[in-house]
C-alpha cells in the first residue's frame, strides 16, 4: 500500500471508529423525567456549593427524597407537583418549571416578607400629570424633588428617553429612583439607567460562568464596569427606594447604583436573584429555566440572596392610614439634609 | 440513527479506498476530459439536531438544501488534477419529540477543493484530494430565555474522495457521481459551557475557538448523484447526507440531515488556446 493510502486510511479509520455523537437521553416517565431534570440542575446550576453551605442544600438527597414520591401511574399534574417541590429546594426565584398548563415557581423572596409598596399611596404621588418616557413615570414633586418609577426593566428605555428626563428634572434639588415591585427583566436596561449616575469608568461587580458539570466547575471572574452614559448625567443627591420584589435586573441596578455617588438607598432588602439563568428542558418537553452564571459585587461577595439597603425603612401603617409612603418621605428628608 | 451512521461511513470507508485500483489503471488512462459541470441543485430532507447548549432533546424535521457546485479540470498534473467549488445554504425547521419547542435553522457552507483523477477503467473516474471551507449558520430555539441561539461558525481542512461511473443507456450518456468529504483539521467558535452570549458581547472570551478534528468534530458530507442527460443540459437527482458533530467545551452538537437532491448541470467546453 502506498504512502497516500496509508494516511487516508488511517485518517477515514479515526472518523469510521468515532460514533455519532449525542447526549444521554431519559425515558419520558415520571423516573426519566425526574432523573433528567436532577441532572440539568446538578451540572449547569451555579449555586449549588453556595446553597449547600447558607441553606443546607443536599441535592443528592434531594434525588433520593423525590424519587420515593414518584410511581409509574402518577398523572402529570402529580409529576409537575413532584418536580416543583424538588426545585423547591433551591430557592431561586430565577428557577422554574414551565408545563402548557402552569408555571412552577419559587416566590418565597417576595411573598414570604412586607411589600413596603401601596400602589394606591404611590399613584397619588404621580398625581395624573406625570409624564411617561418609554415605559418609565417621573414628575416633580411639590418640594422640587424628582420622582421617578421605573417598574420593570421589561420596558425599553433608550439614551435619549434617559437624558430627556433628567434634563426636564435637573433643576431639582434630587432625584427618587423608585424601583419597588420591580421584579427585573434586561440587564441592558438596568445599567443603561446606572450609567447616568456616574461620572467615570466604575468597578460595580463580577461575573463569572461555567465551564463544565462539575459542581466547582467556573471561569475566572470577570470584572464588571459600569461606563458613564454620554448623555445627561445626574450630579445631585440620589435615593434609590427598594423592596423584596426588587429581583434579578433591578438586583443588579441596585448593586450597580451602591457604587455611584451621592446615592442612598433605602427600604427593605432586594429580592435576589443573582444568577443569570439560562432554560434547558425534559423528556416530556416542559421547560426549566435556572440560574446559569453567577454575579458578584464589587467585593466579590455572592448577592443572590439580596443586598441590604444603605437604611432600612418599613412602609408604616401609621403612613399608610394618612395616605403617606414612608420611604418617598424619608427620601425627601435625605435629599433635603444634603 | 447511530446504526445508519456508521453504515453511511463504511460506505465511504469502502469508496475511499478504491485509489488503490487506480494504481494499475494509471498507466491505461485516458486523458480526462476537460470540461466545467455547473450544477445548481435543491435537497429536499430531514434532520436531526441536537445541540446541549439549547437542550438536552433530540430535535428533527424538514430542511431545504440549495447547492451551487462547479467543478473543471487544472492545468496541474497533465490535466489530472480539478478543482471544485461547493456552496451550500441550508435551512431547517425541527421540533422536539413532544412538539412543545422548536428550532429554525439557517447555514451557509463553502468549500473550494482539488482532486487528482484517476482513470483505472473506461467507465470509472476516482478521485481524491483535498478542501479547504467554512461554515457559519445560527440555530434559534423559539423558547428559550437567555441562550435562545447558538451561532455556529468553523473553518476546516478536509479529505475528500469520490468517483465518477459513466454507463449509456439508449445511446444516452449518464453518470453516477458519489463523493465524501471528512473535515480533518480546523477550528470553531463554540461559546464556554456556561456562558451566555451576554457576557460574549461584554468581550468576555474563555476557549471560544476551539481546535477541531475528528476525535472531537467527526463530521461528514456525502454526495450520490446521477446526472440524466437532457438535451444540452442535465438533470441531476441525488441523495445528500451532511453529518455535522462536535464536542466541545462540554458541548454535544449533531446535525444530521438526508435530503434527496433534484437539480440540473450545465456542461461548459473549455478549448485551451496554450499549449497542448
Amino acid at each position: 500500500m502506498r504512502r497516500i493510502e496509508l494516511v487516508i486510511f488511517s485518517l477515514l479509520s479515526i472518523i469510521l471508529f468515532s460514533s455519532c455523537i449525542r447526549e444521554e437521553e431519559f425515558d419520558d416517565t415520571p423516573e426519566g423525567n425526574l432523573e433528567a431534570l436532577w441532572q440539568i440542575i446538578d451540572q449547569r446550576y451555579c449555586f449549588l456549593d453556595y446553597k449547600a453551605e447558607t441553606i443546607g442544600l443536599d441535592w443528592n438527597a434531594a434525588l433520593v427524597k423525590y424519587r420515593q414520591r414518584l410511581n409509574p401511574k402518577m398523572t402529570r399534574l402529580q409529576l409537575f407537583q413532584v418536580l416543583c417541590d424538588m426545585l423547591a429546594e433551591l430557592q431561586d426565584g430565577h428557577v422554574n418549571l414551565f408545563s402548557s398548563a402552569d408555571m412552577g415557581r419559587f416566590w418565597n423572596w417576595k411573598e414570604s416578607y412586607p411589600l413596603n409598596l401601596n400602589d394606591m399611596i404611590r399613584d397619588a404621588y404621580l398625581g395624573r400629570d406625570y409624564k411617561i418616557g418609554a415605559g418609565v413615570k417621573y414628575r416633580i414633586l411639590e418640594d422640587n424633588i424628582g420622582y421617578v418609577v421605573y417598574e420593570s426593566f421589561t420596558n425599553a428605555t433608550g439614551e435619549g428617553n434617559l437624558s430627556d428626563m433628567l434634563y426636564y428634572l435637573r433643576l431639582c434639588d434630587g432625584l427618587i429612583l423608585d424601583v419597588r415591585g420591580n421584579s427585573g427583566g434586561a440587564l441592558t436596561y438596568s445599567s443603561r439607567l446606572a450609567s447616568h449616575f456616574t461620572n467615570e469608568r466604575i468597578l460595580v461587580g463580577y461575573t463569572c460562568h461555567k465551564t463544565g458539570p462539575g459542581h466547582n466547575d467556573f471561569s475566572t471572574p470577570e470584572a464588571e464596569y459600569l461606563e458613564p452614559s454620554n448623555g445627561v448625567r445626574w450630579q445631585k443627591p440620589v435615593v434609590v427606594l427598594t423592596n423584596r420584589e426588587c429581583f434579578s435586573a433591578t438586583n443588579t441596578f441596585v448593586r450597580d447604583m451602591r457604587q455611584c455617588p451621592q446615592v442612598t438607598v433605602i427600604g427593605d432588602r432586594t429580592g435576589g436573584g443573582s444568577g443569570l439563568p439560562f432554560s434547558s428542558e425534559l423528556p416530556c418537553g416542559w421547560s426549566v429555566r435556572f440560574s446559569a452564571c453567577p454575579m458578584f459585587d464589587a467585593q466579590m461577595n455572592q448577592i443572590e440572596f439580596g443586598i441590604s439597603p444603605d437604611l432600612y425603612c418599613p412602609l408604616t401603617e401609621y403612613d399608610v392610614q394618612r395616605g403617606n409612603d414612608t420611604l418617598i418621605e424619608t427620601a425627601r428628608k435625605i435629599i433635603k439634609q444634603q | 440513527m447511530r446504526t445508519i451512521y456508521l453504515y453511511e461511513l463504511a460506505i465511504a470507508f469502502a469508496l475511499a479506498c478504491l485509489p488503490s485500483l487506480a494504481r494499475a489503471g494509471d498507466e491505461l488512462s485516458a486523458r480526462p476530459a476537460y470540461e466545467e459541470k455547473s450544477a445548481f441543485s435543491v435537497a429536499i430532507g430531514r434532520t436531526h439536531q441536537q445541540d446541549t447548549y439549547l437542550s438536552p432533546l433530540d430535535y428533527s424535521g424538514p430542511q431545504v438544501t440549495l447547492m451551487h457546485e462547479a467543478m473543471r479540470m487544472t492545468h496541474w498534473a497533465q490535466r489530472r488534477v480539478s478543482f471544485q467549488s461547493l456552496l451550500q445554504g441550508t435551512f431547517s425547521y425541527t421540533e422536539n419529540h413532544p412538539a412543545t419547542a422548536n428550532y429554525w435553522g439557517g447555514r451557509i457552507a463553502y468549500d473550494a477543493g482539488w482532486h487528482r483523477h484517476w482513470q483505472p477503467l473506461p467507465c470509472l473516474r476516482i478521485m481524491a484530494g483535498g478542501q479547504v471551507g467554512t461554515d457559519f449558520g445560527i440555530l434559534y430555539n423559539n423558547r428559550n430565555g437567555n441562550n435562545p441561539a447558538q451561532g455556529r461558525l468553523s473553518f476546516d481542512v478536509a479529505a475528500s474522495v469520490g468517483g465518477f461511473y459513466s454507463f449509456r443507456l439508449r445511446r444516452q450518456p449518464f453518470v453516477v457521481r458519489y463523493q465524501a468529504d471528512f473535515p480533518l483539521l480546523g477550528c470553531m467558535f463554540s461559546p464556554q459551557f456556561g456562558q451566555s452570549y451576554y457576557e460574549l458581547s461584554k468581550g468576555n472570551r474563555d476557549h471560544n475557538v476551539c481546535f477541531a478534528w475528528p476525535g472531537c468534530a467527526p463530521s461528514v458530507r456525502q454526495l450520490l448523484t446521477l446526472d440524466i442527460p437532457f438535451r444540452r443540459y442535465s438533470l441531476r437527482v441525488g441523495y445528500l447526507s451532511d453529518v455535522r458533530q462536535s464536542h466541545v467545551n462540554h458541548i454535544k452538537v449533531h446535525d444530521i440531515g438526508r435530503s434527496f437532491m433534484l437539480g440540473f448541470v450545465r456542461h461548459l467546453t473549455i478549448q485551451s488556446k496554450g499549449k497542448q
